[in-house]
């Protein structure tokens, strides 16, 4: 164990290794800052890059594209009063006023500051529950992890969008698409209707660009609701960041800082939930727990400090369940556990026990990667005002060209090009059409554990009753029925809600 | 005023369109999915998982079908409706065309030309026409093609696609 920590230590401190950590964080900042540009995008369009690397220096960049992307949003809220990213829809409430009270500087130091402290709470708890879990995970059977994957996929249908069907339907069809091509038992051929391109199967990574990176930018080019093109507002007033100042607001009062925090290492550690969700909660809590709530929305730092540290500390959460599960808890998390496999490492329990200085490794690119996230987001804060201002029709040609780059880069197969503008397409149609695309995406990559892990169970045993008689298969087939039943009294609720204020 | 209700109903109605197609298809692929011959080796056939998913998306699509009509009843909309909303969106359209044509121009055409082809046309269906504008399309558009191309070949050893002609 000792070995494998010092084996990922020299990893990581490599001086080539932290140069390129430090531009990922660098990259990953400044594309969550553009808005449209999402930590998704960034971190898919990172993924080829990284093929070419050892296994631990690519998943290390790809940390660090994360953990900065996670901070990135930060700048578009604070100085534009627009997201960069969903993760910092909370963060525009208040740090977005301040900087329109003459106090950017503030705002994003404050930002920051919490990011960074959100990210080191997450990581210590990952450290703490993620080897146990996989200890436990170990013992799991193929039933098990069926009820499992049964379970988060209850879970996205039902934390995502206006609709529940629409939602079921997305994830439904997301499983249906990750069926084309060979099954994942006996390798026979499934629904490729004699084309080609559909012999290997739909690439998940095809699909996440086309899904997510195409409907986005295409939604960008959309005429406002009023028809009138949006103006960037900029902000002047004091850049300086008032450290002193931020760190009284953030360590001297710690009890936002580590509720938030905590909110998001929950929020990230359940598959399908993630930071869009964990900013809102934690600055719901924070407003629920302060004795001025009224203060909200106007420019309150603890504000400011529960959304940055919620959706920051939601990254080491949601490697809870992948590095301890095998179990993708976001598209982000998605692409890493590709980033892992394009390197020939399984993903799933025994990956800890396989690969402990990789996981080492991975713990400690991501306090470093926080490290940088704060030094070179409070160095480059005046530059960031200047990036913000790259026009529409630049970012979204540019950007979908490098969703081509990155298809084709994969397999080298000019056939996923294809596939990418029909995805991209149908994404967009989809999303106009109010389907929630998360789900549908999650769908394509749980599906096929879901398919393989039901046949397994089958193959081992054709007795299906085991699925409720095995006490953990039992303990998650109850947590989702309870999820359905709940996400249909919620929404049944929110129905009620909407009808009585109209 | 009409017009405006019109409007309002074309997403409930393409919506009820859309379970009706993804129903269809749903059911098209379990039909399919029951054709795929069975396997000695296991009890659940390559066939039997996706025409489980497929009849569920099938069975969804119907209650959501049902759950619409029951709560709004049927939404009345136009064409004209629908032609607006097109043209509403035609920056987009355009866009998302150019952009089918640049993949399929690719393996013709090779990466660099059909992207800087792609990326110019598609900066100055989008930037405002002004000669300094044009100068800085023409410039990120050279970068843009010939950047990725020789970071990938000479850095990374992975070969973009080359013009065949």
């Amino acid at each position: 164990m000792t070995d494998a920590f010092v084996l990922a230590l020299s990893g990581v401190f490599d001086p080539y290794t932290l140069a390129l950590m430090a531009v990922a964080t660098f990259a990953g900042i400044v594309s969550a800052a553009i808005p449209g540009f999402t930590i998704t995008m960034a971190i898919v369009l990172t993924l080829p890059l990284t093929f070419a690397m050892p296994p631990l220096q690519g998943v290390a960049v790809m940390l660090s594209v994360y953990v900065g992307g996670l901070s990135g949003g930060l700048f578009s809220a604070a100085l534009l009063g627009i997201p960069g990213t969903p993760s910092s829809v909370a963060t525009t409430f208040d740090a977005f006023p301040m900087a329109r009270k003459g106090q950017p500087g503030k705002a994003i130091s404050l930002g920051l500051v919490a990011s960074f402290l959100g990210s080191l709470i997450s990581i210590i708890v990952l450290i703490m529950a993620a080897p146990p879990l996989a200890l436990l995970a170990v013992k799991l059977g193929p039933w098990e992890y069926f009820a499992l994957i049964l379970f988060a996929l209850t879970i996205i249908a039902s934390l995502v969008g206006d609709s529940l069907l629409r939602g079921l339907i997305a994830g439904l069809i997301g499983i249906g698409l990750a069926t084309i091509g060979p099954d994942p038992i006996m390798g026979r051929e499934r629904f490729t209707f004699g084309q080609e391109m559909l012999t290997a199967g739909i690439p998940f990574l095809v699909v996440l660009i086309g899904m997510y990176a195409m409907s986005q930018l295409l939604s960008e080019l959309e005429p406002s609701r009023s028809g009138k093109p949006q103006s960037a507002s900029l902000i002047s007033g004091d850049m300086r960041p008032h450290l002193l100042e931020t760190l009284t607001l953030t360590v001297m009062k710690p009890v936002n800082t580590l509720r938030s925090s905590l909110i998001g290492v929950f929020i990230g550690a359940v598959p399908g939930a993630g930071s869009s969700i964990s900013n809102l909660l934690a600055y719901d809590q924070a407003k629920r727990a302060s004795k001025h709530p009224e203060t909200f929305g106007q420019g309150e730092p603890q504000g400011v400090v529960a959304s940055e540290s919620g959706n920051s500390s939601t990254v080491g959460g949601s490697m809870i369940p992948l590095i301890a599960l095998g179990i993708p808890g976001s598209p982000v998390d998605a692409v890493l556990m590709a980033a892992i496999m394009v390197h020939g490492i399984s993903i799933g329990p025994r990956l800890i026990l396989d690969n402990p200085d990789l996981v080492y490794g991975m713990f400690i690119s991501m306090a470093v990667a926080s490290v940088f996230m704060l030094f070179i987001g409070l160095a480059l804060m005046r530059a960031f005002l200047r990036l913000l201002n790259v026009p529409k029709y630049i970012v979204v040609p540019v950007v979908l060209a490098c969703c081509a780059i990155g298809a084709f880069t994969l397999n080298n197969r000019i056939s996923d090009l294809y596939l990418l503008g029909c995805i991209g397409a149908v994404g967009y149609v989809l999303k106009k059409l109010d389907y929630p695309l998360a789900p549908l995406v999650l769908g394509v990559v749980l599906g096929p554990i879901a398919e393989t892990n039901l046949r397994r169970a089958f193959q081992t045993s054709d007795d299906w009753t085991l699925f409720l008689t095995r006490p953990i298969s039992a303990m998650l087939l109850v947590l989702a029925a309870i999820s359905i039943v709940y996400s249909i009294v919620s929404y049944t609720k929110r129905r009620h809600t909407s009808a009585s204020l109209e | 005023m009409a017009q405006r209700r019109s409007q309002e109903a074309l997403l409930p109605s393409l919506q009820l369109v859309s379970y009706v197609a993804i129903a269809s298809v749903a059911l098209f692929m379990a039909i399919k999915a029951g054709s795929l011959p069975a396997s000695r080796w296991e009890p659940m056939s390559s066939g039997a998982f996706p025409r489980i998913i497929f009849i569920a998306v099938a069975l969804l699509c119907g209650a959501a079908f049902v759950t619409e009509l029951m709560k709004r009843g049927m939404p009345r909309t136009n064409w004209a409706a629908c032609v607006a909303q097109v043209h509403r969106l035609k920056m987009v359209f355009l866009n998302l065309a150019l952009f089918i044509i640049y993949v399929i121009s690719m393996p013709k055409a090779g990466f660099l030309l059909s992207t800087f082809i792609y990326l110019t046309f598609a900066q100055l269906l989008l930037a405002p026409k002004r000669p300094a504008t044009i100068v800085l399309v023409l410039a990120v558009a050279t970068f843009f093609s010939a950047g990725p191309y020789y970071l990938f070949s000479e850095v990374f050893n992975i070969y973009l696609p080359r013009a065949r002609w």
